[in-house]
């Protein structure tokens, strides 16, 4: 292939930090896809505009994810890209390879693809960037007979995601590894045959330090919590004094519910745990003296997402604990996701994600209609949060109505 | 899904529909055919299986008769 320029992408593999500029033109000297990639963005910086259009065919046989339909709008000039498709691979919980496992991947995707890859996509995916539609079906194949599967992509499950959790982690409050693997091999069907009003993302973090960001990023978010109090380790506590880390200032005073309380006189720590709501910061400015509590489990939250129909926006708390150790408390998390889901697959409008469904709606009728039990930590401020509104049967049986009078 | 094998006459009446439209979501379908959503799922299921239905991504997930929506440059 004749090499051409790309003046405004050079300026891209200055510095010190890798590039990806760098990496593109590594493939394109074997991949002839890779050097028209890079063709077009270049002329995308230039005119300020992308090139690709998305959409179509978007499987193999019986899938409906997995693949997303990429294509150059002008297929005469850059005929290599004509078709540029990218394949999702569902990753193993906590991004565990060995050697052999990456290369098996990285060979397949040579003998098909660009020989791009994105380690991991906003999902989690292994992502691989760039093959033909006719190609499709046999790296499916082969994938499948190394004991890969696709991820998800369109109106379904898509890829469920985990921390490393008690992989390498002393904070996760539930093994994220194996709930994530679960719940994944049980939920097939949602995540390989598009059926609902939009996209439905599910993302396990051990502990509230949250890395897979699972609170902003995911429908339904599982985030590791304990229900009794945090413990100490008061000769630690000590420890900490003794080598003058401020435990005051920026431990007790950062406390975002003011719970800790630090005796400097005695060195020790003393906390309200019904105030405490679990932020992790104390523990992780004092790892070694402050300890979750003993009974752990997760906190089950509903409605983050990206901007797209609505603005973006945080989960909310639903179910404050639920235990995540035994099959049982894998199936009451599988039930209580069915019912969800069902009911936003019934009420949903087409492109509205769950958290927007629920805006719409209100959190009220959500909780009502998915039978899930209102508890004080759904109420932001008493009487002042709009979600929550008594009900007329409610009413009736208290005996007193709103002004206070008697009914 | 995944309750069993779907209903036959089910599937019938999802391909004729799809014959009449370019694309559709399946609770549309579930809607214009007078079935439930979850039962047009399972059928979907099977056609898609049988080669006779695809998925196509345009924004959010459609289903229609195989081959009947054009790739972009196709």
């Amino acid at each position: 292939m004749t090499e051409k320029k790309t003046p405004l992408l050079d300026e891209l593999e200055k510095g010190k930090w890798p590039s990806f500029v760098t990496e593109m033109k590594r493939a394109a000297v074997k991949s002839e896809s890779a050097g028209e990639l890079l063709q077009v963005l270049e002329r995308s910086y230039v005119e300020h505009r992308g090139h690709w259009k998305h959409g179509g065919i978007v499987g193999v046989r019986g899938y409906g994810g997995g693949v997303i339909g990429r294509y150059v709008d002008e297929p005469e000039t850059y005929p290599n890209v004509a078709e540029f498709h990218t394949v999702r691979i569902n990753q193993p919980s906590g991004f565990f390879y060995n050697t052999k496992t990456l290369r098996t991947i990285c060979d397949i995707w040579e003998k098909y693809g660009s020989r791009l890859t994105n380690m991991h996509g906003s999902t989690g995916d292994v992502i691989l960037l760039g093959c033909k539609t006719e190609d499709i079906q046999p790296i499916f194949d082969e994938y499948s007979e190394a004991g890969f599967d696709l991820g998800g992509s369109g109106s379904c499950l898509r890829t469920t995601n985990c921390c490393v959790g008690p992989g390498r982690c002393e904070f996760a409050c539930y093994d994220t590894l194996e709930a994530c693997y679960n719940i994944t091999n049980e939920f097939m069907d949602e995540l390989h045959r598009p059926m609902w009003p939009y996209k439905s993302k599910i993302k396990f973090s051990g502990c509230a330090n949250d890395c897979t960001g699972a609170i902003a990023r995911s429908d339904i978010s599982v985030i590791g919590t304990w229900r009794d109090s945090i413990q100490f380790d008061q000769a630690a506590v000590k420890e900490y004094a003794a080598k003058n880390f401020d435990i005051q200032g920026l431990v007790c005073d950062k406390c975002p519910t003011k719970c800790l309380t630090y005796n400097s006189q005695a060195q020790e720590l003393s906390v309200v745990a019904e105030d405490c709501t679990r932020c992790m910061h104390c523990i992780n400015m004092m790892p070694k003296a402050i300890k979750a509590g003993k009974e752990k489990g997760a906190s089950i939250l509903i409605g983050g997402k990206s901007t797209i129909v609505q603005s973006a926006f945080m989960s909310s708390v639903v179910v404050p604990f639920m235990k995540m150790e035994a099959e049982s408390d894998f199936e009451e998390f599988k039930d209580l996701v069915r019912r969800i889901w069902d009911w936003w697959d019934e009420n949903g409008k087409s492109r509205e994600r769950l958290g927007e469904l629920i805006y719409r709606v209100g959190m009220g009728k959500f909780l009502r209609e998915c039978e899930i039990p209102a508890v004080p930590q759904q109420v932001f401020r008493p009487r002042a949060n709009p979600y929550v509104f008594w009900q007329q049967d409610d009413l009736d049986k208290s005996g007193t109505a709103l002004d206070g009078s008697k009914l | 899904m995944g309750r069993g094998p779907a209903n036959p006459e089910v599937k019938k009446k999802v391909l004729e529909y799809l014959a009449k439209v370019e694309k559709a979501k399946s609770r549309d379908v579930a809607v214009a055919i007078g079935e439930k959503k979850s039962d047009v799922d399972d059928a979907v299921k099977e056609l898609t299986a049988e080669d006779l239905v695809e998925y196509l991504y345009i924004t959010t997930t459609y289903i229609c008769l195989k081959g009947k929506v054009k790739t972009p440059n196709s």
